[in-house]
């Protein structure tokens, strides 16, 4: 947390950046659902802005580029200072990043709620409301470890940038950061509510759009202790085969 | 014993897919090291001595071989041995970039399951006997490199660990820095019996700190003796270097061989077992216009190179 707090000019920067593109996302979603009558999906204008804002606190929070900052550290290295601690290498790294996201998580919540309530009224619920912060901190945990299972690919082929692309448009597309994944086509929404990328942005998002489905956070807790489970058992793995040539 | 390695062997895979080759980091290597040494790894570039290093402290898991640091297996018990060790890689940083030395020690603090009370006492003496206490406090991207350097030590010596592991802890300081360094890791050898293993590519890190020499080439041990005989048999060679205020023909200094001689430098090689550094500077100054004058030690390739002479000729 102190990290975050320490980079002020990019913590200030990133906020910035946040409110900007929930504005123009969200203006975007209103205006297509004012055209299709008021509602796309089920989601009415107002609970799509409500909907965008969580998706993107949930994601802009975290460091965009943790995967490839990863793979960086394992390819050039720099874990290898790190493994000399007596502690799990990769746990340390998932609560430091936790840590620093939650900062920028809660200016995010705030900034996007007061912006999102002066632009289309109050949350469409308070039980919603209270389930979305919940929501947001599962996301980010969630995120965090599947980001930390992605770029264990390193270990193997010394290069996560593959990785990291791949699964920047995975948490886009099917894991609903700009759409509601109930948008998507039959078969892409089955696949998208069978994978872990719905747990990072669209239950935050369904709940801040008004919806209350308990259920959604257990799915989230699920995956969560999955993915740490993966990221824990790789990462493991990969330490016993790193590859550290010179000083 | 406090390290008792042997033939321990690494092997890394360098190339792609059918071209893949197996290049020999380390290999057979045995030796041990007793409790408060202060041992020399050293070797060129590519030698084996960071592979080493990483084997001994859990990092990389051998081929074959054993090694014990401390009656614990390092690859089998990493994080078990990592509580009685400290490291310190000289290319790499333990602390946070964007918190101060004292911020980062508190997260060490955490992760080595210190209290508030420990920590704040080991900051303090810590502090004092590296004169740190007010670097501490200011964010470790602000630092100077040898500030840093003493930082770093300050993070791998705050839970107090039993050996000390110091990969290329000089690089990049200068001769000031260098000798501050130096006479840390002797203070601490010497008042807490810390045992310390370093690797350096600088000869006189090794002649002020260490007290025993292993030279590793080509992943194997080369040369295994103490730092005296060490110095007594390969370290008589130094450079001397002169700025000269004006052109001048070099006359015959004795015990200096002239290797280079332009208007404004004149470099002399030194045979101090044939004669001592002092007598021949004084001879210098006496029959030169000195403008400067440098000695320098031989590089470790020249030392290596001399170890290899001697092993032939035995």
């Amino acid at each position: 947390m102190q990290r975050t707090l320490a980079e002020r000019g990019g913590f200030i920067v990133s906020t910035g950046f946040y409110l900007a593109v929930v504005a123009v996302v969200g203006s975007l979603w209103r205006a297509a659902a004012d055209g299709k009558g008021g509602t796309i999906a089920g989601y009415g204008a107002a609970s799509l802005f409500w909907y965008i804002a969580a998706t993107e606190a949930a994601t802009v929070s975290l460091n965009m580029r943790l995967i490839d900052d990863i793979g960086t550290d394992i390819s050039g290295g720099a874990i290898a200072s790190e493994m000399l601690r007596p502690v799990s290498l990769v746990a340390v790294r998932m609560a430091s990043e936790f840590g620093r996201a939650l900062p920028r998580l809660t200016t995010c919540t705030l900034a996007g709620a007061v912006m999102s309530w002066i632009i289309v009224g109050a949350p469409p619920g308070l039980v919603s409301a209270a389930m979305t912060v919940v929501a947001l901190a599962l996301a980010i945990g969630c995120n965090i470890a599947a980001q930390h299972a992605f770029a264990a690919i390193a270990f193997w082929i010394r290069d996560a940038r593959s990785a990291w692309f791949l699964y920047q448009k995975l948490v886009f597309v099917l894991g609903g950061m700009l759409l509601p994944i109930e948008v998507l086509p039959g078969p892409l929404r089955l696949v998208a509510r069978l994978l872990p990328f719905v747990s990072m942005a669209y239950i935050p998002g369904r709940f801040a759009a008004g919806h209350v489905e308990p259920l959604l956070l257990l799915q989230q807790v699920g995956w969560l202790v999955a993915l740490l489970a993966i990221a824990l058992r790789i990462f493991a793995t990969g330490e016993r085969r790193l590859q550290v040539v010179g000083g | 014993m406090t390290i008792e390695v042997e033939q321990l062997s690494k092997s890394f895979s360098t190339g792609r897919a059918k071209r893949r080759t197996l290049v020999e980091a380390v290999r057979d290597i045995s030796f041990s090291v007793e409790a408060g040494e202060r041992l020399a790894y050293i070797g060129p570039n590519g030698a084996g001595k960071s592979t080493s290093i990483k084997m001994l402290t859990g990092i990389l898991r051998p081929d074959s071989g054993a090694a014990s640091v401390l009656g614990i297996t390092p690859w089998t018990h990493r994080k078990q041995l990592a509580r009685r060790i400290g490291t310190l890689f000289g290319q790499r940083s333990q602390l946070w970039f964007e918190l101060t030395s004292l911020q980062s020690f508190r997260m060490l603090g955490a992760i080595f399951d210190m209290s508030d009370l420990q920590l704040a006492t080991r900051v303090g003496e810590l502090g004092e006997l590296l004169d740190a206490t007010e670097v501490f406090a200011m964010p470790v991207r602000n630092l100077s490199l040898g500030q840093r350097m003493r930082c770093e030590l300050a993070a791998c010596m705050l839970h107090e660990p039993e050996i000390l592991f110091l990969d290329e802890p000089t690089i990049g300081l200068d001769l000031l820095g260098k000798q501050l360094f130096r006479d840390l890791v002797i203070r601490l050898n010497e008042e807490r019996g810390t045992t310390i293993l370093l690797t350096s590519h600088d000869v006189a890190d090794i002649e002020s700190v260490a007290n025993r020499v292993i030279v590793i080439n080509h992943g194997s041990v080369i040369y295994d003796d103490d730092v005296e005989v060490m110095r007594r048999s390969l370290f008589t060679t130094k450079r001397v270097e002169v700025g000269l205020e004006r052109p001048v023909i070099v006359p015959e200094i004795a015990g200096a061989q002239l290797v280079e001689h332009t208007e404004t430098v004149a470099r002399f090689v030194v045979d101090t077992s044939k004669r001592s550094i002092r007598d021949v500077v004084d001879a210098i100054l006496e029959h030169l216009p000195v403008a400067d004058l440098s000695i320098v030690d031989p590089p470790l390739d020249e030392v290596i190179g001399a170890i290899y002479s001697q092993l032939a000729v035995e």
